[in-house]
């Protein structure tokens, strides 16, 4: 370890529901830091978690060695929310000046859901809170996972990794599959950075 | 170029294992599922199958089971790793002590999965506790890199030391992604069988037993010596002292790259033990106070403490860390009086917990409400179902409140027979197939011929889905195998839990429960996860 060194390690949230696909989007985060000549770590909570809980994953990038899986409450620069109130569990560890997108598809397995317009205006309450309506776009793009794909590509616009990297890191997690597979991810990501640059 | 041909791999430290174990040589790998250790195994298993060069990929029955064959594979001179999680290892515990005396011949690696904080299991016990009451050498890397050579290494150490060595991980470890970079693979280890001049040490009778254990007492210093290296003390101008170990370092090297201050603490780093005494001395000799971190029990703080002398020792035994749940970068900082920063986004509103449940269409919800409901039909309002561990644990909440006990795996057997013979009538008891050939069978043999009014329902989903749909080591028909335990075919009931059998499936159970003998009730139904990704089975 370089003693001289002070770093300032970057930490994103994804945050979401048991079978919703956070795992798979935090490690298309980490892949992209990866190939970009980041060095970063990624920690996920499994288990109970896996039947419809709550999940969350942490990905810490910097340029110099990470060796902390797990993000310092108030440090977070980004949160990608695939449920809005999942989201918002998760808000102790943003910084002041974090970025939230966030979809307000809410998945209602529980036996009081809070009200949803009050979830929502607590995620605007940061500025430049950034929401998709994930079921309404899956059902556009007429690909189920495409809600996913459209909120990486809207939080890649807060990311310092480039199209050519993303689209590359989307390839190869999705290798073995069919290209149309392929093609849908990548056009849902690059529809989600339009809609963010909107 | 396929991945298990890559140099330099993005995996979960579980699998920086799979990969160490490979490259090391490994012959054989056995393991029962348990979160977070499942992906160790799973990982060697899919490079097993893509190398095919004579490698072998076992589950086992339990992790007794596991432990056994790896022992076995040991002593036929191939190298061996057995992988299970925390409580797992209780019930490896018998064999694995004893091999202690036998020693072993091929490397032999135990894997174990502790998980601080409980994230998915009963309790939160530490390995490192019951390495050392085996007097077994434990390796406890931070980082993924670490984790793929300390198991190298594991294997290294075993064949030099002749005895089982414990690869420790946690959770917040285990369940990371990070980089590896592999060395060079070595081909597949094969030592040969023990000669005929050791052979002896194998038969743990008292006369070769006493010279065994003797031995084994009076090496201590041979496995200090042998994993002195491992351990270091850095001196800082500061005679504040920090012992680092597990995630404990690997918060507290992520905090010296953001706070000058840390950088100067002298510190103790730990990565295996047994820890040698001198190492405590001379961190007492020079630091004023001492934080240790470390993750469950106050292992390296107990030793610390009693060889303090009049250094301050702080760590969870004087509450400055809470004694239970893991290490977080946050309470590394607040016990060093670190600012820490806090976060201005406050959510005004309660946030309801999101409670894990059972899948929507799956067979155990049909199960308990038929459970539920037979209890209700013969006027049981305040009834009790002895429960275990699975997915069918979810049981416990609402709307099913029909699983009242989750203890330890197969439990529930023996629970549901002993209550009866306590007088309990109907005493009913619910267990997954996985769970039941973990370790429920044994308990059943003895209820199946008995006269009390024991019920145990069997939830045979053919699979063991709570850890991700691995398979089940038993895949013939339970019915035959209970019947082979003596239990009378008439006592044996299979049930389909679907909505369109729920009148049937209560009518039956409710003459059942009401039977003064003993019966088993198999529920059979493929779990839905299972039908909905089935996997190729590779073997």
């Amino acid at each position: 370890m370089d003693k001289s060194c002070v770093s300032n390690p970057t930490g994103v949230v994804v945050a979401g529901v048991g079978g919703q696909g956070v795992i798979t989007l935090s490690q298309l985060i980490l892949g992209a830091a990866w190939k970009s000549g980041y060095f970063a770590i990624q920690s996920e909570v499994h288990g109970m978690s896996q039947r419809g809980g709550s999940v969350n994953a942490q990905i810490i990038f910097d340029k110099v060695e990470v060796s902390s899986p797990t993000i310092l409450e108030g440090t977070a620069s980004l949160i990608i929310g695939m449920e809005p109130l999942e989201a918002l569990r998760y808000f102790n560890l943003l910084r002041k000046d974090a970025s939230v997108i966030c979809s307000t598809s809410p998945v209602r397995n529980m036996p009081i859901y809070p009200n949803l317009d009050m979830l929502i205006a607590e995620l605007k309450k940061i500025d430049g809170t950034f929401l998709v309506d994930t079921d309404k776009i899956s059902e556009e793009l007429e690909s189920k996972g495409a809600g996913n794909m459209v909120l990486l590509g809207a939080a890649s616009k807060k990311l310092p990794f480039t199209e050519v990297i993303w689209h590359q890191t989307i390839k190869d997690r999705f290798a073995g599959k069919e290209q149309s597979i392929i093609d849908k991810n990548i056009e849902a990501f690059n529809h989600g950075k339009k809609l963010y640059s909107m | 170029m396929k991945l298990h041909e890559q140099k330099q791999l993005l995996v979960l430290a579980d699998e920086a294992i799979s990969y160490g174990a490979i490259d090391a040589g490994v012959k054989g790998v056995f393991g029962y599922p348990g979160t977070p250790s499942t992906e160790a195994f799973e990982g060697a298993e899919r490079i097993i199958h893509a190398l095919n060069d004579g490698r072998v990929a076992h589950w086992a029955a339990n992790e007794k089971a596991a432990y056994e064959m790896a022992l076995g594979c040991s002593y036929a001179g191939g190298r061996a790793l057995v992988t299970m999680k925390h409580v797992g290892l209780n019930v490896a515990m018998d064999p694995l002590v004893n091999s202690a005396l036998t020693g072993v011949k091929g490397g032999l690696v135990v894997f174990v999965a502790d998980d601080p904080s409980m994230h998915s299991s009963q309790n939160e016990q530490d390995s490192r506790c019951l390495a050392d009451f085996a007097n077994l050498v434990t390796l406890e890397p931070s980082s993924h890199q670490e984790t793929y050579e300390f198991t190298m290494k594991a294997f290294e150490l075993s064949e030099k030391l002749r005895l089982p060595v414990f690869l420790r991980l946690v959770t917040r470890l285990a369940h990371s992604r990070g980089i590896i970079n592999r060395a060079e693979s070595e081909g597949i280890v094969n030592l040969g069988k023990p000669s005929k001049l050791e052979s002896h040490n194998w038969v743990l009778v008292p006369g070769y037993a006493r010279e065994r254990y003797n031995y084994l007492r009076q090496i201590l210093p041979v496995l200090e010596r042998a994993v002195e290296n491992y351990n270091s003390i850095t001196f800082g101008r500061n005679r504040i002292g920090v012992v680092l170990s597990g995630m404990g370092r690997a918060y507290f090297d992520q905090l010296c790259r953001q706070n000058e201050i840390v950088r100067s603490f002298t510190r103790l780093d730990v990565k295996a033990y047994p820890l040698n005494h001198e190492f405590i001395e001379r961190m007492c000799a020079y630091c004023d106070v001492v934080y240790i971190f470390e993750e469950d029990y106050p292992y390296i703080e107990d030793m610390f403490i009693a060889r303090a002398g009049s250094t301050k020792i702080h760590g969870r035994r004087d509450k400055t860390i809470p004694i239970s749940g893991e290490l977080t970068p946050r309470k590394l900082r607040k016990t060093l009086n670190i600012e820490c920063p806090e976060s201005e986004h406050k959510v005004e509103m309660e946030l309801p917990q999101r409670p894990p449940r059972l899948c929507l269409g799956c067979g155990h919800i049909d199960s308990y409400k038929a459970i539920r409901e037979t209890f209700i039909k013969m006027g049981i309002e305040d009834f009790r179902v002895f429960g275990d561990i699975g997915c069918y644990t979810l049981g416990y909440e609402k709307p099913h409140e029909c699983l009242h006990t989750c203890v330890a795996m197969g439990a529930s057997v023996g629970m549901t027979f002993g209550a009866a013979l306590a007088g309990m009538s109907p005493s009913v008891g619910v267990i997954g197939d996985s769970t039941f050939f973990h370790s429920g069978i044994q308990s059943l043999l003895s209820m199946a011929t008995s006269k009390v009014n024991a019920n145990l329902v069997i939830m045979d989903n053919g699979t063991t889905a709570m850890t991700g749909q691995q398979r089940t080591i038993f895949s013939q028909d339970i019915v035959k195998a209970i019947e082979g335990l003596g239990m009378p075919k008439d006592q044996i009931h299979t049930l389909i839990p679907l909505p369109k059998y729920h009148e049937e499936n209560v009518k039956k159970l409710t003459e059942i429960f009401k039977a003064e003998r003993p019966d088993v009730i198999i529920f059979k139904r493929e779990c839905v996860q299972a039908s909905k990704s089935r996997r190729i089975v590779k073997n």
